[in-house]
């Protein structure tokens, strides 16, 4: 029954993406797939999310790594697919409403922001102006925790809390190949992780 | 209605009917036994990489449509209903209980003895163990010996726990590598585990669920297997002394009425759905005890930060393991507790705002991060044994009800007055043995929380010796019907105070001889 109920909502979900305004979304042709039904976003413009990037990601990581693993992360996402259960959940939830549904509308504001500060857009603006920026749509936002994955408050913090949720990043911050969420084998992990590579200007982290 | 024979129908399919399966084709062989399972198959393997990783990605559910949607209850009741059962997400953790755990009645005056000895539950671990593929190591202390060797080398401790077991051994605590039915060679037709950080979704199949033995015995054709079909009701005969028949709906097949008839039938479902599955028959019950003392185990865990150097993600699904608290002086204040401790980032990830409420992003998030890391932490954990009153029950609730009518399962736990008693000082205890672990090398403990629910549920069908106080006999043979069989979870007077999967599977191997009898 719950089934039924919730491709109903599915398809509420996709009549309205279409009509949205700001951030056009458009249902798969394919219809619903197995778990989930997949939404072809337009994602954000990579150089604009570059430009975001340079704000909310470290220098020392690799930011188009980050940018394009976030844009995937987009593309990929699924309305309606059935998450995670364990005891004592009686309850099966659904992946929400695709976060980058609230995007387009975040983006156009940052547009319109930096265009106010006399730049030729948030791309084009000054660092430390496309820095002010994100600060104050982050308080307009009223984020105050880093989410683990997005969510949809902001485009700026999606993409600094998904790259900061990532074992690249926690490889960074150790300063060491953990490779958490690779398959890695028994071998060798009795021994600490292999100091990661010297990146060309970053200083060494290793502990 | 189509009606089906067999010489053994098991209802249920999730980790008990698995082994028992397996067992019984082994014992009666061209015997046709059928499993009969509500949820689906879930028997791609091929397809759990992408499962693993859409889980890690997106938090969906790594087990896609293993559950059904009207098929639930109130209180801590899994949502898996599939072949496999809860044993597909389980993280291959398999202690053993204590001897203590058989006898609390007779040495504490607590709770009930379980009507089986220690030496002959002991032999069926080794079975299960056996069966399963369990990798582990003798354990320290002489109580915990063993007749028989782990059937695998223990998995490799990770530079992470081989240095938490440093710490941890300074507090003259003794610790071990978790036994777990994850291979650490190839066994059973399965790989080597290749320390993938997500055990609830094993891509390589390392780590033991059922699916493999359903598979293996329906390709040896020693088995018929039916999914998606719900068995609603047992049938007895006339005079109430047998089963006659199990009459259900095949979900497949549009709600088409369905009968299976056969000498004997086993109960396999679980804590939950076996008790539920008698109630709403009216059977096995002269008692008046289905449903009840109704089991599980406590547990408070906490955060130590301490001083090492720690990679939080080599492998975190494992753990060191204490038995030092199995066992209790009888003279003594009664606690009994496992301990664990793993590897842990909790309360360490990154954060948008710092302790001033500074927002942080790039380079200075980063650098808050590392600062805040660089000691190590560990999380720790404790079940500890509480005993259930007779009113710890699964009930029938009338105001919620599936598609077929039927009323669904409500489980409410409750504690007997000596777990009451002794709860504040149990707690008491188990902080104790906390801050003895941090003070053991300038570590401090970051918080301690309690458990609001009974972890690694059972009971509902408590076996036992007289007909009068339980349901069913020590190897599951139900007082009031004499081929009618309950195996696994639901059997247990008591929850023990470690992980009980093990016990579930050994408790339905040592059934497997005697229902194989008829």
């Amino acid at each position: 029954m719950a089934r039924v109920t919730r491709r109903g909502a599915i398809k509420t979900l996709g009549a309205a993406a279409a009509a949205a305004p700001v951030f056009r979304l458009k249902a798969e042709a394919a219809g619903r797939a197995p778990g989930g039904f997949r939404l072809q976003a337009e994602v954000p413009d990579s150089s604009l999310l570059a430009a975001i990037a340079e704000v909310v990601i470290p220098a020392e990581a690799d930011r188009k790594a980050a940018v394009d693993a976030f844009i995937r992360w987009i593309r990929e996402y699924k309305e309606g697919a059935d998450t995670d259960h364990g005891y004592g959940n009686t309850r099966v939830r659904a992946t929400g409403p695709s976060p980058a549904r609230n995007y387009g509308a975040q983006i156009a504001a940052l547009e319109s922001a930096a265009r106010a500060a006399n730049a030729a857009g948030f791309a084009k603006a000054p660092f430390e102006v496309r820095r002010t920026l994100v600060e104050r749509a982050i308080a307009d936002a009223k984020i105050e925790r880093l989410p683990s994955r997005p969510t949809g408050g902001h485009v700026a913090t999606d993409l600094m809390g998904h790259y900061f949720a990532s074992s690249p990043a926690s490889d960074l911050c150790y300063g060491v190949a953990i490779g958490r969420d690779q398959c890695r084998g028994l071998q060798g992990s009795d021994k600490a992780p292999a100091p990661l590579p010297a990146k060309a200007g970053s200083h060494g982290n290793a502990r | 209605m189509t009606t089906y024979e067999a010489d053994i129908c098991v209802i249920g399919g999730g980790i008990s009917a698995a082994m028992l399966a397996q067992k019984l084709a082994e014992l009666k062989p061209g015997a046709a036994i059928t499993v009969v399972e509500a949820g689906v198959k879930i028997f791609d393997f091929e397809n759990r990489a992408k499962y693993r990783q859409r889980s890690l990605d997106y938090g969906e559910n790594a087990w896609p449509e293993d559950f059904i949607d009207d098929q639930s209850g109130a209180g801590i009741i899994s949502r898996t209903m599939a072949v496999g059962g809860s044993a597909l997400h389980w993280g291959g953790v398999t202690n053993r209980f204590s001897a203590e755990d058989l006898t609390l009645h007779s040495r504490y005056g607590l709770a009930a003895d379980w009507p089986l000895t220690w030496d002959d539950l002991e032999r069926h671990y080794c079975e299960a163990e056996r069966r399963l593929g369990v990798s582990g190591e003798p354990g320290p202390l002489p109580e915990d010996r063993r007749s028989e060797p782990y059937p695998m080398p223990p998995m490799p401790l990770s530079y992470n726990l081989a240095v938490l077991k440093q710490w941890a051994d300074k507090s003259g605590i003794p610790f071990q590598g978790t036994p777990q039915a994850k291979n650490t060679q190839p066994y059973d037709g399965r790989s080597v585990c290749l320390r993938c950080n997500t055990c609830e979704i094993c891509p390589t199949g390392a780590r033991y669920s059922p699916d493999f033995t359903f598979k293996q015995l329906l390709a040896a054709k020693k088995i018929t297997l039916h999914d998606q079909t719900l068995v609603r009701r047992l049938v007895a005969s006339p005079d109430r002394k047998r089963i006659v028949a199990a009459r259900g709906v095949s979900r497949a097949r549009s709600g088409e009425e369905v009968e299976y008839r056969a000498p004997t039938f086993v109960v396999a479902s679980g804590y939950a759905w076996s008790p539920h599955l008698l109630l709403l028959s009216e059977v096995a019950n002269s008692s008046g005890l289905v449903g009840t003392y109704m089991t599980g185990h406590a547990f408070i865990g906490g955060q130590i930060e301490l001083d090492a150097t720690l990679y939080p993600g080599m492998n975190e699904q494992h753990s060191l393991i204490s038995r030092q608290y199995f066992r209790c002086a009888a003279d003594a204040p009664f606690v009994r507790h496992d301990l664990r401790v793993w590897e842990s980032s909790a309360g360490r990830d990154p954060r948008l705002k710092d302790g001033s409420g500074t927002l942080l992003l790039g380079d200075a998030l980063l650098a808050d991060w590392r600062q805040r890391t660089k000691r190590g932490a560990a999380r720790v954990r404790a079940y500890y044994d509480v005993h259930p009153s007779a009113d710890s029950a699964l009930t029938l609730d009338p105001s919620k009800k599936n598609r077929w009518g039927d009323s669904l399962p409500a489980i409410r736990h409750a504690l007997d007055a000596p777990t009451q008693s002794r709860a504040a000082a149990t707690r008491t205890h188990i902080r104790g043995v906390f801050d003895l672990l941090a003070k053991a090398n300038n570590g401090r403990v970051l918080n301690v929380s309690e458990g609001n629910y009974l972890d690694h549920p059972s009971g509902g069908c408590r076996m036992g010796a007289d007909p009068a106080t339980s349901v069913c006999d020590s190897y599951g043979r139900t007082h009031d019907h004499a081929n009618l069989f309950v195996v696994g979870s639901p059997t247990l007077p008591t929850g023990g105070c470690t992980n009980a999967t093990l016990t579930f599977v050994a408790l339905t191997l040592r059934s497997a001889r005697e229902i194989a009898k008829g």
